[in-house]
């Protein structure tokens, strides 16, 4: 459950089924779900590799 | 000669509370059983993640404001929420490695509920028609 990676993972999984389901009908469902779950996932990715040269004042 | 069965429709106050009082809940009460299963296990399972990475169930605290929004969003988890407190849960361990995450999915589970809550209510009124 430590895991940092996994849960971000999980929850883009969950997040994505969750706004499918709720904004599209069937035939466009899966095809959304792709797309939300790779920005969701992607975009956490990115904004972590642009937040990299401003670490946290300890 | 068959009669046609009336179709009655529940009371809109009985589909909105259904729907805060369990994910997927409000949606069942209108006949949508696939999305309301679907629903059920996507909050049921981020709630229940939530509490496993030792998150908290964030009430009003004096002198935060952010508290109270983080309130509407705990309180939107429903019966779930009372759940968790009847069995003692949800307190948050603050030095845990996944505390955030644990709220994150806490949060996230009672305002994908109140989201639900809307679409139940657009369904019921007819806004939306499926």
């Amino acid at each position: 459950m430590a895991d940092h990676f996994t849960l971000m993972t999980l929850h883009a999984l969950l997040l994505a089924t969750f706004f499918s389901f709720l904004w599209k009908r069937d035939g466009e469902r899966r095809r959304y779900f792709f797309k939300v779950f790779l920005i969701l996932l992607l975009g956490a990715v990115a904004v972590g590799w642009l937040m990299y040269p401003f670490p946290r004042p300890s | 000669m068959a009669v046609a069965e009336e179709h009655r429709p529940l009371p809109l106050a009985l589909v909105v509370a259904g729907a805060w009082l369990f994910p997927g809940l409000g949606h069942l009460l209108l006949g949508k059983k696939l999305r309301a299963a679907v629903f059920a296990a996507v909050v049921v399972v981020s709630f229940v993640v939530g509490i496993l990475c030792q998150g908290e169930l964030i009430l009003p605290k004096p002198g935060d404001p952010l508290s109270y929004f983080a309130t509407v969003a705990t309180l939107g988890n429903g019966a779930l929420f009372f759940l968790a407190k009847l069995l003692g849960l949800g307190d948050g361990v603050p030095t845990a490695p996944t505390y955030e995450y644990g709220n994150a999915f806490l949060l996230t589970a009672g305002v994908m509920n109140l989201l639900l809550m809307l679409d139940a209510y657009d369904i019921a009124v007819g806004k939306k028609e499926w």
